[in-house]
């Protein structure tokens, strides 16, 4: 144990570098698995706080939710599923609003629910629920409680303005599509969806919210709609948010970011602990020879491999701990303990593993070779 | 310097660390590169392929294409303010596609879009009525000349009579027909969006020869009083959503990816420059300047970049050509690769420069009495 | 360049370092002149000095007082740049250990100090294959020096150290890794390659036997210089010439 401290703090630069390497390479991890779930919830945030367990579209929208249609036929056929204890509409659409009090239009999207527990927001991080028509519930970040939200034309003449909605409550991680979201009544979204398409004969659902019985499992409620016809495309929550279009294409590209990341970090603490061990023999040789066991100096190796990663692990998430606190552009990053967790275990393990070529080489020192004055290559 | 090329030569495993580290670090640098690259292409192709100057937008659509309406009246102003230009219309849906022997929920992402004036690859006479030309990402779907695709709920059908290539929207393969089929196919799948006839979602102006397209541009959203929000191509590239937010995170992740480079090298390259201090001892009592022993370091750190760098290069070509179009967002382009070269040269000289110090420090008196 | 110039003139030459607030005088008043074409055999213990001797002489070093003159030319006030140069151009190294570059062959070796300074090229590749078929090592020009003997990567690097020909050529403890017999061949060849060319020569050794092969022996102790007019032993003629006996 001396040994393998005394000597890291003999050669301060080389070891100084390694976890230089490793904590860089820690906080990239880091810092890039929060990329991924900050871009993922920014997509599909919304999706996971609705309140409704079951969100049935129909199949030519993709799993899109401003993408999906539902005529009056598939929405009777829907509603008439069994188990399902409620079922309310909801509509989606991306509009152009002005917050009062601001001169610059900006993007909103509109999440219109018939039914609050089935499609709307049940539980707020600021403020309360929405409960009559005029009220809304935003995206924490995007709007502020008391703001007043109006649905503006655009290029239409003739088109009046549009309904305005105040902000009564927010919801943290709850943005659809990347754009600041809004959580109100199914009557607020007809009104601003005729404000900007005047022409539009009636205002469709984009798809129903259900909520299963009790006994039924949210997953039985949507194999049972699948079953009843092909033109929906039923799914639970979670799936909802896992399937939606660019989320899958997002968690792949990172996986394999990841991957070779994480290959590196056993690549780099292996190789460096195997040309010192070879610089070392020289010393290495005479230790043996005066009687220290193998296993002492492998022990001390593993010492200071477990020192390296630790150390880089540290200082890398100190590293990540401010990157939480910003915001990357639009993005919100949360500090993810759990992923700290997870990758400081993985990179401990490999980085003890990596280091196995170079204990074997410890291992192989013949302590005869001290005394003819071998050992040094 | 010879000397640095004869050990680089002789004792070639002496750097096959370093080279290995270097050479993933490389392949990262080219796959997040072709990644970033992929996805923009994705999402910018439509706008690309435009050989117009310019796109306009209705005021307050935030220059999104769904949002924006161009009605006749707004249109015949712009055309006013542009006599010698030309003036094409433009709209767009986003529908799922049926084809033939897919199971039922199995559809293929698409966008419709009409056109008046060209984009390159498609003849300047749009396609006749329920006739597209798809971009060939849509052959991974199995789309070929003679498809009929089902487009969205009702079904309608489109026949696919040619190709163009490069020319994606929103990460999605697109078809590209007539203004008047394009208006059939919303009325028919949206129509809580429907349009009437004359209108269109952008216009796409062609300058005139030698006109500034940024004076064309004011101009023509002073002739309809407002009413319009006109950018060049580049910007509406720009402003696409969601476009600058990937820059900015993968150039993120690039800086820091040639940061870790530099703290690879110099790491490696000090673990070297340990191991020859007696020689470097020796060689600089045999009257060798400190500067040519580290340029001698420097061109070893670099060569043995440029072979990662055509290691990693060579890796980024075989996944282009491996990768079956459509799967993972990925292209490479000559201009990246470049870049990425530049940056990992850059990270080896200064990860080089780090062992400066040591091999100053080198007493050449040190060779005299030296010994183990 | 005069040639009856001494190959080393050191007058009163002193070398001081500081050490905490004390300071530890290596070299005291040393006062050392080598001929033109002389070896010398120096010999002290360990600590005595006689490596900070050989450094200053061969213009590894700057003496603190005195004066150091190789080959007439004052190299005492010289700028660690400007020795540098000096030493590859007018000095030669037989070091005790690390002599050789190990991935280089043993022609390559020879040509090392060339490519560091003037590149005569073509010029430079006829005396290295020359010195090296004087030396016996025309058929090992191609090798590393993993692939020879001992007594063979000696004789490179003696071949080494007598390109650029030198004013003086240092020799650090030449035989001490080497048994007796191999150690009296290498100090034969030595002598004789220094008095082929009329070149000076210090030869460091801890070992008396050797000093029978110099022109003479000085001693060095505690940075003091005991010299000793020390000739060939009588009744051994290890030479075919006489000393030089220049003093």
């Amino acid at each position: 144990m001396q040994l393998a401290l005394r000597e890291m703090r003999r050669a301060k630069t080389r070891f100084g570098l390694l976890i230089a390497a490793v904590a860089l390479l820690v906080f990239l991890i880091l810092a890039q698995q929060a990329i991924q779930t900050g871009l993922i919830t920014s997509f599909v945030g919304a999706l996971r706080e609705q309140s409704a367990p079951v969100i049935v579209y129909s199949t030519d929208g993709q799993r899109a939710l401003q993408g999906s249609i539902v005529p009056p036929p598939l929405e009777a056929q829907i509603r008439g599923v069994e188990g399902a204890a409620a079922a309310g509409r909801i509509g989606q659409g991306t509009f152009t609003v002005r917050v009062e009090g601001d001169d610059d239009l900006s993007d909103a999207a509109i999440i219109g629910a018939e039914d609050r527990s089935v499609g709307g927001i049940e539980e707020v991080d600021e403020g309360r629920p929405v409960e009559r028509p005029g009220e809304a519930v935003g995206s924490t970040g995007d709007f502020e409680i008391g703001d007043r939200v109006q649905v503006v034309a655009v290029g239409v003449a003739g088109a009046g303005e549009g309904p305005v909605l105040e902000v009564v409550g927010l919801v943290r991680g709850a943005q659809i599509q990347v754009t600041p979201t809004l959580f109100t009544t199914w009557d607020d979204h007809v009104a601003a969806t005729q404000t900007v398409n005047p022409e539009a004969p009636t205002v469709l659902p984009n798809a129903i919210g259900l909520r299963p019985e009790d006994g039924i499992t949210a997953a039985e409620l949507a194999a049972r709609v699948n079953d009843l016809t092909e033109e929906a495309d039923a799914l639970t929550r979670d799936e909802a948010a896992r399937e939606a279009p660019g989320v899958a294409q997002v968690q792949q590209s990172f996986q394999i970011i990841f991957l070779l990341f994480a290959l590196v970090v056993p690549l780099v603490t292996g190789l460096f602990f195997l040309i010192i061990t070879f610089q070392k023999s020289a010393s290495l040789t005479l230790l043996r020879a005066i009687g220290i066991r193998g296993g002492a100096l492998v022990r001390s190796l593993l010492v200071q491999v477990v020192v390296v990663i630790g150390g880089g692990l540290v200082l890398g998430t100190l590293l990540y701990l401010p990157l939480t606190r910003v915001e990357v552009g639009s993005l919100v990053l949360r500090f993810d303990g759990a992923a700290v967790g997870v990758w400081s275990a993985l990179l401990l393990v490999l980085g003890l593993l990596s280091a196995l070529v170079a204990a074997r080489r410890v291992l192989k020192i013949d302590p005869y070779e001290a005394t003819v004055g071998g050992g040094a290559r | 310097m010879r000397l640095a090329l004869r050990e680089l030569r002789r004792r070639p495993g002496r750097f096959g660390v370093a080279t290995a580290i270097l050479t993933l670090i490389a392949v990262l640098l080219t796959f997040l590169g072709g990644l970033l690259d992929g996805l923009e292409a994705g999402s910018t192709g439509a706008y690309r392929a435009q050989q117009g100057d310019l796109i306009v937008f209705a005021d307050g659509a935030q220059t999104s294409l769904v949002r924006s309406r161009i009605e006749p009246e707004v249109r015949a102003q712009v055309e006013d303010a542009v006599p010698d230009g030309a003036v094409g219309g433009l709209g767009s849906a986003q529908l799922g596609g049926r084809l033939e022997g897919r199971g039922p929920r199995d559809l293929v992402g698409t966008v419709v879009f009409g056109y008046e004036l060209a984009p390159r690859g498609l003849p300047d006479e749009p396609p006749g009525p329920g006739e597209v030309y798809a971009d060939d990402s849509l052959r991974s779907e199995g789309v070929e000349e003679g498809t009929v695709i089902q487009l969205g709920p009702a079904r309608t059908e489109l026949t696919v009579v040619g190709f163009t290539s490069d020319a994606k929207y929103s990460g999605q393969g697109t078809l590209w027909g007539s203004v008047d089929t394009w208006r059939q196919v919303l009325g028919e799948n949206r129509p809580s969006a429907a349009v009437g006839e004359g209108t269109v979602q952008a216009l796409v102006v062609a300058v005139p020869d030698g006109a500034d397209p940024a004076d064309v541009a004011e101009a023509i959203d002073e002739a309809t009083g407002g009413a319009t929000e006109t950018l060049t191509i580049a910007e509406a590239i720009d402003a696409l959503p969601g476009l600058a937010q990937q820059r900015q995170t993968f150039s993120q992740i690039i800086g820091v990816t040639v940061l870790i480079a530099i703290v690879v090298v110099a790491l490696f390259f000090a673990l070297i420059t340990v191991e020859r201090t007696a020689l470097y001892g020796v060689l600089k009592a045999l009257g060798a300047r400190s500067a040519t022993l580290f340029g001698g370091v420097l061109l070893q750190a670099v060569l043995v970049t440029l072979v990662a760098l055509a290691i990693g290069v060579g890796a980024a070509l075989l996944l282009d050509a491996v990768i079956p179009a459509g799967s993972l967002p990925f292209a490479v382009t000559s201009g990246r690769l470049l870049s990425s070269a530049a940056a990992l040269l850059f990270a080896a000289a200064v990860g080089a420069a780090f062992s400066l110090r040591r091999v100053l420090r080198v007493d050449p008196a040190s060779a005299i009495g030296g010994g183990a | 360049m005069s040639p009856s110039a001494p190959a080393l003139r050191m007058e009163g030459v002193r070398k001081v370092y500081p050490v905490g607030d004390d300071e530890v005088v290596a070299l005291d008043r040393v006062d050392l002149t080598i001929g033109a074409d002389e070896v010398v055999a120096l010999v002290g213990p360990s600590g005595s000095g006689k490596t900070t001797l050989c450094s200053i002489a061969g213009a590894l070093l700057t003496p603190t007082d005195g004066v150091v003159e190789v080959g007439g030319t004052d190299i005492t006030g010289l700028s660690p740049k400007q020795l540098t140069e000096f030493r590859r151009d007018s000095v030669g190294f037989v070091f005790q250990t690390v002599n050789l570059v190990p991935f280089l062959t043993a022609r390559e070796n020879l040509l090392v100090v060339d490519e560091l300074g003037a590149r005569r090229g073509r010029a430079a590749r006829d005396r290295a294959d020359q010195l090296l078929e004087e030396l016996g090592l025309a058929d090992r020009a191609d090798q590393l020096p993993s692939e020879l003997s001992g007594g063979q990567k000696q004789r490179v690097a003696i071949g080494r150290a007598l390109m650029n020909e030198p004013e003086l050529v240092l020799f650090d403890e030449p035989t001490s890794a080497l048994d007796s017999k191999l150690g009296e061949q290498v100090m034969e060849l030595i002598r004789h390659e220094m008095k082929e060319r009329g070149t000076a020569a210090i030869v460091v050794t801890h070992d008396e036997r050797m000093t029978r092969f110099a022109d003479r022996t000085v001693h060095i102790v505690d940075g003091r210089l005991d010299d000793e007019d020390g000739r060939v032993d009588e009744g051994e003629d290890v030479t075919a010439e006489r000393p030089s006996g220049a003093r």
